[in-house]
């Protein structure tokens, strides 16, 4: 700004090309200063992130080459002295546990997550109206999602009880004496846990799918009602199409965090029984505080993170601009 | 095509009456425009022809068809919103398709309906756009053929010109106007512009505060306005009132405004209905035929401020309740302070009863 100003004053007022000539490389000489000066701004905020962010990365890496753990008797900065290659990643590769345990984690995703999005988006209509006792059911609604994990574990652990509550209410609904051993059936015990995370997330993908369903434009809503589209070709045509972007900011979220899914599980089975709900975290837990082979750990938690963002990169390509639902009204304005 | 017939039409929202009674007979063909200043229940009365509210009372009927219970998706009706409510994740073509794939058309049906209507309204050439990035004019465009591919018998026009800047707002409304002329579909146009009544309507309904005022082309409205408040609201500026008592004079029946003295006798005709009403009256006359002399006769008042608006100028006088505008030619050389003798063009001069506000009628 400065510069362009002193710079258009400076010239003779007579010369036309030379007021032109500033004009091009004022800014350009102002954006190099303010560049370096951004630079420099910045700089405590990018050592901070290379501290958090950079470093624990490069140190995991460096870690999954080697067979080091903390009782191997050196620091870990000196863990070349173990140093072993891939032989980690070779490890994992056949790993039986490593992989079971991923698919484990793979089938809660694909129950849990589709149980939430579904669960959440009809509620999320039901809310998108009005209804007698809204504001008390909508407080109530996102309570689970308040619960700390590990109290919500220790709750469900509760409830799964041979003699505990679930029990007692299928009991009296079928009308047969119900003795299910949730928490040590392999089977059920999966089951139990699935219901955990879902009772405990829905009430997010509900927040979410409302926020979207709530911006949906109620004319275009309206102009398709007098179209003659019903209810379910309303919802498929418009609602759906223009949530498209926040639909897969919710999926992502719970992919993501269900991939991680930990302290809730591991409250009400431990992984168990056996190592029937063991999914990715409980196993690396494991591995981490019981077997102590931290290169090993480091190695898992890098091959996690890499298919993470492979994951998060295909969900971000959807959300490309074009492929959006897009917003109507600023777009417009400037077409106009 | 279809007639429509609302009869003792009332809407209330609580206790708010935003429709207070609304008779209103529209013929098949016709365009007819609901003028009113916001709030006066014109989007209102729409809304219930569409079927998007139920109305309080009364019945609505398209032909002899009774309304009353016809859901918005089966009254065959076109609606056009204020902001077009274009679907702006589908092409232009998905828009214009969306009505007859919704009623299960045939694939080669809805493509040919779809190439029909594109050539009628030139968005050819668009039909692969995606109507997120179309400018105003083409969403106008857009907004129409969607409804008009269904063949609806009446079109519903909720504002469509708010939106758009003075100058191509003219374009639009020479465009709607031969679109309707295309379509011959019943259309109802909800404005509160009195410019695009009066170039587009064949008939206005002029509303205010729930209440029709008055029902007629618009050139009927504009020179025989029934109120007060149509006299006020159409024309810009609209007609100036003086109020006074009638009098008796020499020449024949005046207006004693006061202070200002008497007005010019009144025609013959008028004279004779003004004689038998009693009470004070309302002396109105169009501010574009109000002629400003240098000296009487006339109503002498001093300039106030001199509006110069291009092509016209607009002089103010006196102030208050006695206050009038005339609209001369741009170059009048008036300036503010001057006295000025008021003149009225004899017939153009309108009386109105100052108690109720409705006019009195030369017979």
């Amino acid at each position: 700004m400065s510069a362009t100003s002193v710079s258009a004053t400076s010239v003779p007022s007579g010369e036309q090309p030379a007021v032109v000539e500033p004009a091009n490389t004022g800014p350009r000489a102002v954006d190099a200063e303010a560049r370096r000066l951004g630079f420099r701004l910045t700089l405590p905020a990018q050592v901070l992130v290379l501290f958090i962010a950079v470093f624990p990365l490069l140190m995991q890496l460096y870690i999954s080459l080697t067979d080091w753990s903390p009782l191997s008797g050196v620091q870990w900065w000196s863990a070349w002295s173990q140093w072993n290659g891939f032989a980690n990643y070779t490890d994992l590769a056949s790993d039986a546990r490593f992989w079971s345990a991923l698919k484990r984690t793979a089938i809660v995703m694909l129950v849990c997550v589709p149980a939430e999005f579904l669960l959440g988006l009809a509620l999320a209509t039901l809310f998108a109206d009005e209804f007698p006792g809204k504001r008390l059911f909508y407080s109530i609604l996102l309570m689970p999602m308040m619960v700390v994990p590990a109290v919500a574990g220790y709750m469900f652990f509760m409830l799964f009880q041979s003699g505990g509550p679930v029990n007692d209410v299928l009991t009296s609904l079928t009308g047969f004496p119900i003795t299910l051993a949730w928490l040590s059936d392999p089977t059920l015990a999966l089951l139990a846990v699935m219901a955990a995370d879902i009772w405990q997330w829905t009430p997010l993908m509900f927040l979410i799918l409302l926020a979207g369903l709530v911006g949906v434009p109620e004319d275009q809503i309206k102009a398709a009602t007098l179209l003659g589209a019903n209810a379910w070709q309303r919802f498929t045509t418009i609602v759906l199409p223009k949530m498209k972007v926040i639909i897969i900011i919710a999926l992502a979220i719970r992919v993501i965090e269900n991939f991680k899914i930990f302290d809730t599980l591991y409250i009400m089975t431990g992984g168990g029984p056996g190592v029937a709900t063991e999914t990715i975290s409980v196993y690396i837990y494991k591995v981490t505080t019981q077997d102590l082979i931290w290169g090993y750990v480091a190695a898992i938690a890098l091959a996690i993170l890499i298919l993470l963002s492979i994951a998060a990169v295909f969900g971000m390509k959807q959300m490309a601009p074009g492929k959006s639902g897009g917003k109507p009204g600023a777009k417009r304005e400037g077409a106009a | 095509m279809s007639t429509i017939h609302l009869h003792g039409l009332v809407k209330k929202f609580g206790d708010f009456a935003a429709l207070k009674t609304m008779d209103l007979d529209i013929a098949d063909g016709e365009f007819m425009a609901l003028l009113g200043p916001s709030g006066c229940g014109k989007t209102t009365t729409m809304n219930m022809i569409a079927g998007m509210t139920e109305p309080t009372g009364g019945r609505i009927l398209f032909g002899a068809r009774d309304m009353a219970g016809v859901p918005m998706g089966r009254r065959g009706v076109g609606f056009v919103f204020q902001n077009y409510a274009i679907f702006t994740h589908m092409t232009v073509r998905e828009n214009l398709a969306y009505g007859p794939k919704m009623h299960r058309a045939p694939k080669r049906e809805i493509d040919r309906r779809v190439q029909a209507i594109a050539g009628l309204l030139e968005l050819t050439p668009l039909l692969d756009r995606k109507a997120d990035r179309l400018s105003v004019n083409i969403l106008q465009r857009v907004a129409i053929g969607r409804s008009a591919i269904m063949e609806p018998a009446i079109f519903l026009l909720d504002e469509p010109l708010s939106n758009v800047d003075a100058a191509f707002r003219a374009v639009m409304r020479t465009e709607l106007k031969h679109l309707q002329r295309a379509f011959k579909q019943t259309m109802v146009y909800v404005t509160h512009d009195q410019l695009e009544a009066m170039t587009m309507a064949d008939r206005i309904a002029v509303m205010d505060h729930g209440v029709l005022q008055q029902v007629g082309a618009p050139l009927e409205i504009y020179n025989d306005p029934a109120n007060v408040f149509v006299a006020r609201f159409i024309g810009a500026p609209g007609m100036n009132l003086l109020k006074g008592k009638p009098a008796a004079s020499d020449r024949g029946l005046v207006v004693d405004l006061g202070p200002l003295g008497a007005t010019p006798p009144l025609p013959t005709a008028l004279a004779a209905a003004v004689s038998r009403s009693n009470g004070d009256v309302y002396y109105g006359l169009r501010p574009e035929q109000t002629m400003l002399l240098p000296q009487g006769p006339g109503i002498a008042m001093p300039v106030t401020f001199v509006e110069r608006i291009g092509a016209r100028t607009i002089v103010h006088l006196g102030g208050g309740e006695a206050a009038v505008k005339a609209v001369c030619a741009n170059d009048v050389r008036w300036v503010t302070g001057e006295a000025a003798f008021v003149a009225p063009v004899e017939q153009s001069v309108r009386v109105f009863d100052a108690a109720t506000g409705i006019a009195i009628k030369a017979e």
